[in-house]
């Protein structure tokens, strides 16, 4: 670092600092108590088995209508999984009551950008564990892996920009849990739409020029979501 | 004085909305073949534009209140999103009601049926969640970033919604004289609308060159039913036989189509259907969204210094315990 740029890169590479901190700090209280990682997980499992008990091994049925069900059937997996989990770290600060010495020690970006890291994290173990057992209890086939794989993350990665400023709204109400996914569905559904229409297009074998209008409406999105949440943060935090 | 300007607009607006309702039931003529039910647009149309207002309206006020912390933005804020409220489900069910009389179905997923439903949600959630919260500075607060936090999503529903469906109940080309149809694409089983005509692809077959479409056609109101087999040619890419609808001029074209996603564009071929030709109905529809607007000012105004006072007394009361 030259002493001319020090001024300029140091609050940015401080934030960074603080947001890595904020994240390292969830990590590890979650590995102590295991709350979300659990409750995501076990929805994760016990949906899809309850899809192979209920209709078998759809996955195998690629004509018509199955592969949309198949893909919409993974996303529900995950949207309700994720509903359960991801508003967990900000729960978690109310109810311990370690919200204020979080507002002394960190500034109130780095909070928001450590906690969406941390959603983050949980989504991408979610993803990996929901996409194996799909593939295992319903023999879910990806014709085109790369792409799905794109659509996935980029839907993931929108998920977690728009429901962690809602995490941090419900964690100063009360009933908690049922109000984060009233407040989130409505703001997902054009997401939902995206992602659901992108991946069975996926599963069903196009090709990167077809699937990419849906990747970047997903980007289009998630940036949206990213900056409305950075600018908003701030004033629920603060409250 | 503006205590008399109030009231004397309120009187306006009221005979005002008098008039076009009159001016609904009884000077309009009545729309060839959709009978009465075709006079609900004059109200479904400005309902639905009232909604569009109430719900940017209150994402201005909301950012003002998190911009100013005057709790009056935020007064202002709930008066819009309430009335909002109210105009979303006249319009949802204005539109439910012309659905289910001229189409035969309530709901469709259309695009803009999608859009008023998430925005019906969007409310939901926003009343859920200021009810949720004690505290009334944080209640305020949380709710105005929900609200434009919201706001942000309106546009992908906006321009993503379009394709999540590829048929579309509205109108997508006006009956004014001049404007061009753009045409509809529909896959095997949909259902669309031309014009007024509901349509619905039933199937298509491929002999040689020549695609051959089979539409069911509906006359507005369901009254009668026509099976049409419009033909194309797949190699030179355009019309061969064009039949005329039932009992009209006008002619179902197809504009293109493709054998692989077993869909088509089907248009329909006019001079013009002029539904607005017709002085009269155009003014009313246009003095329709005045009136309905104006109504929306009002009852916006009405609510907000209502809760301006509630909220003066409760202060009081909290000064004088």
């Amino acid at each position: 670092m030259t002493p001319q740029a020090a001024p300029n890169e140091l609050p940015l590479r401080s934030l960074l600092l603080a947001a890595w901190a904020v994240f390292m700090k969830d990590l590890r209280s979650e590995l102590r108590s295991r709350y979300a990682i659990n409750a995501i997980l076990l929805f994760a499992v016990s949906t899809a088995v309850a899809v192979s008990l209920g209709v078998g091994f759809i996955g195998l049925r690629r004509e018509g209508d199955w592969i949309n069900i198949q893909s919409s059937l993974l996303w529900i997996a995950l949207l309700f999984a994720a509903l359960n989990g991801l508003a967990r770290s900000f729960v978690q600060e109310e109810e311990t009551r370690t919200g204020l010495a979080l507002r002394l020690a960190a500034p109130s970006h780095a909070i928001y950008l450590g906690k969406l890291c941390f959603n983050l994290a949980l989504l991408a173990i979610l993803d990996l564990v929901t996409c194996l057992f799909f593939m295992m209890f319903i023999r879910l086939q990806i014709a085109n892996p790369s792409l799905f794989i794109a659509l996935l993350v980029m839907g993931s990665v929108a998920l977690a920009c728009t429901t962690t400023i809602l995490a941090a709204i419900i964690a100063k109400a009360s009933l908690k849990s049922a109000l984060f996914a009233v407040l989130s569905f409505p703001l997902l559904v054009p997401l939902l739409v995206i992602a659901i229409q992108g991946t069975a297009l996926a599963i069903e074998g196009a090709t990167w020029s077809e699937g990419f209008s849906y990747l970047q409406s997903l980007i289009g999105f998630a940036v949206a979501m990213f900056v409305a949440s950075l600018l908003l943060f701030r004033f629920v935090w603060e409250s | 004085m503006r205590e008399r300007l109030a009231s004397v607009a309120k009187l306006f607006i009221g005979i005002w909305l008098g008039g076009v309702v009159v001016a609904m039931f009884l000077l309009v003529p009545q729309y060839e073949g959709l009978g009465n039910a075709g006079r609900i647009i004059i109200m479904h149309v400005p309902t639905a534009w009232v909604c569009v207002l109430a719900f940017t309206i209150s994402a201005i006020y909301s950012a003002l209140y998190l911009w100013k912390n005057k709790p009056e933005f935020d007064n202002r804020a709930l008066a819009a999103a309430e009335n909002g409220f109210l105009f979303t489900i006249l319009a949802t069910v204005t539109g439910m009601i012309f659905s289910q009389v001229v189409w035969g179905i309530f709901w469709n997923w259309d695009p803009r049926q999608t859009s008023i439903f998430v925005l019906l949600l969007i409310y939901a959630a926003l009343f859920a969640l200021r009810s949720a919260i004690e505290d009334l500075e944080r209640r305020r607060r949380l709710s105005a970033v929900y609200s434009l936090f919201a706001f942000v999503t309106v546009p992908f529903l906006i321009f993503i919604a379009p394709r999540m469906a590829e048929s579309t109940l509205h109108p997508n080309c006006a009956f004014i004289e001049g404007s061009e149809c753009e045409g509809i694409e529909l896959a095997v089983g949909k259902i669309g609308l031309l014009g007024d005509r509901k349509v619905q692809l039933l199937g298509l077959s491929q002999d040689g060159d020549v695609v051959t479409a089979e539409v069911k056609v509906s006359e507005p109101g369901l009254t009668s039913e026509a099976i049409l087999h419009p033909t194309w040619s797949a190699s030179e890419g355009h019309q061969i036989v064009s039949p005329e609808f039932p009992n009209l001029r006008y002619r179902l074209t197809i504009m293109s189509a493709d054998m692989a996603s077993q869909s088509a564009k089907l248009n329909i071929m006019a001079p013009g259907t002029g539904i607005l030709d017709n002085r009269i109905t155009l003014y009313t529809f246009l003095a329709g969204i005045f009136g309905f607007t104006a109504l929306f000012i009002w009852m916006f105004r009405v609510r907000s210094k209502l809760l301006d006072i509630q909220e003066d007394l409760q202060q009081r009361e909290g000064a004088f315990a």
